[in-house]
């Protein structure tokens, strides 16, 4: 079943923006200071979304493996960056250990997905690598970035535990086995709950796309699958990758913690 | 190792924390071996950091230390460890028994060549330190501070170290646990020839040994008899 898409004018996106007023007038009214943000993040809406529309085209145009996987790489990195920000370590540096487990991670991901399940030929076809491993990056970046927040703070907060192992002879990787399962535990659990409310509690965003844009909803679903099941691989490779790289990090020479109590 | 050879040596030792002032400025200093030290020092004089260079929890920023005439570095650091215990000044225990808490150090692989204890064995060392009402299946988490405390030192003494590092061991105990924990630690040195390195700011009277003072006085180590 495919239906004929509706498109939107530019008049009916200008249209939308009624509510946009509307939240404005409510920040005015109750004195919210909102009024800024919501004027930019509009603004950053409209460009960045029409920036990766036409990206989006030209990479389709241009239908060529390098630039697919240019892009690609542009985006995991991307992706690294905004994790370093959000996770504020000074004692340990993890930019690059984390780069390199979300780079295996969503190419392992995106590649069997693309190749394998969906089989598209050649794999890297650009209509399907970059939206399916754009979704992946942007999902389990948040994953990522728990488990290694989650893996720094309590090497920090349960140092005296680690140095009592330590001081009994215990190697660095006895004495952080359990805080390197919870921080990939608090990295896996998000999608995997979302697996369990998935289609009852919401509907995901892939699959609205895909409906609303005439396509057979069984179809969807089985993409959302793919999806769904893509998401719950790479945080789980990625998780893996990066506390066990980070955690190396975390002990110097001589099988000690780096990490001093307050001192992030 | 012949017998004149120092158990621990500090041969220019200098240390800081990041961006901090020098806690120890070129320091050079012999420890012989089966000797009873008490580490003194104003509060922040870097008692504890003497003690965690000693067993490589801090590494020296420039200069060398050495155990049995040879470099720390030398030495896999879990099996130096091993040899060369720390007893931190605030006890800590897994979420577990008792008994595994007595026995975690043998589920090291590097203590897998130590012979496990049994629970006689342990039962009459926890009953050594007053602990004669803590039943091996409690949860190491219902213990008061300074029954956990004590329950650290048994546990530590069960790998059988040569060096005894400890930090304040009384400070979480009542007067007459202090006394049993320092004297075992004098009694260990006198009979088994195990070095001791105490940081205490209590008033010390040693019974079984002749004890020796470190004091640190700006960065360097004054030895008092």
């Amino acid at each position: 079943m495919t239906t004929e898409v509706v498109s939107i004018g530019l008049g009916q996106l200008a249209i939308g923006l009624v509510f946009i007023l509307l939240a404005g007038l409510a920040s005015l009214h109750h004195a919210l200071k909102l009024e800024k943000d919501l004027l930019v993040g509009t603004v950053r809406t409209f460009v960045q979304l029409f920036l990766l529309g036409y990206i989006l085209l030209f990479i389709f145009k241009l239908d060529n493996a390098a630039w697919v996987l240019a892009i690609f790489g542009f985006m995991i990195f991307f992706a690294a960056w905004e994790i370093r920000s959000r996770v504020k370590e000074k004692q340990v540096t993890f930019f690059w250990p984390l780069l390199v487990s979300m780079a295996i991670s969503y190419v392992i991901v995106s590649y069997m997905v693309t190749a394998v399940v969906v089989g598209v030929t050649p794999w890297w076809k650009p209509q399907y690598f970059i939206p399916l491993g754009g979704m992946v990056i942007g999902n389990s970046m948040n994953a990522i970035a728990i488990a290694l927040e989650r893996l720094l703070g309590d090497l920090r907060k349960r140092r005296l535990e680690v140095e009592a192992m330590l001081c009994l002879g215990a190697d660095y990787k006895e004495a952080s086995k359990d805080i390197l399962s919870t921080a990939m535990r608090a990295g896996m659990i998000p999608s995997i709950n979302s697996m369990m409310a998935v289609g009852i509690v919401f509907i995901p965003g892939m699959m609205t796309g895909q409906i609303l844009a005439g396509a057979d909803p069984l179809q969807a679903v089985r993409y959302q699958i793919v999806v769904m099941v893509m998401l719950v691989g790479s945080t789980a490779i990625g998780s893996l990758l990066v506390v066990y790289l980070v955690r190396k990090r975390c002990f110097g020479k001589g099988e000690r913690l780096l990490l001093q109590p307050g001192n992030d | 190792m012949d017998d004149n050879t120092p158990v621990i040596a500090f041969s220019k030792v200098t240390f800081s924390y990041a961006r901090g002032k020098a806690l120890f400025q070129d320091l050079s200093l012999e420890l012989a071996g089966g000797s009873f030290y008490l580490v003194r020092g104003p509060s922040g004089s870097g008692k504890s950091t003497f003690l965690r260079l000693v067993n490589r929890l801090e590494e020296p920023s420039r200069g060398q230390l050495m155990f049995e005439g040879r470099p720390l570095t030398s030495y896999n650091p879990p099996l130096l460890r091993r040899e060369i215990l720390y007893i931190q000044q605030t006890p800590t225990s897994v979420e577990k028994t008792v008994r595994e808490n007595l026995l975690l150090a043998f589920s090291f692989k590097n203590n897998r060549d130590l012979a496990m204890p049994d629970d006689d064995t342990l039962r009459s060392r926890l009953d050594n330190f007053l602990l004669n009402d803590i039943h091996l299946d409690t949860q190491a988490s219902t213990l008061s501070v300074g029954q956990l405390q004590r329950l650290c030192f048994v546990r530590g003494l069960l790998l059988n170290p040569k060096v005894l590092l400890l930090d304040e061991p009384a400070s979480a105990l009542d007067e007459e646990s202090a006394r049993i924990v320092e004297e075992t630690a004098e009694r260990l040195c006198a009979e088994s020839g195990l070095t001791v390195l105490m940081v205490s700011h209590r008033a010390f009277a040693s019974k079984w040994v002749e004890h020796k003072v470190l004091k640190i006085v700006e960065g360097q180590m004054e030895v008092l008899a």
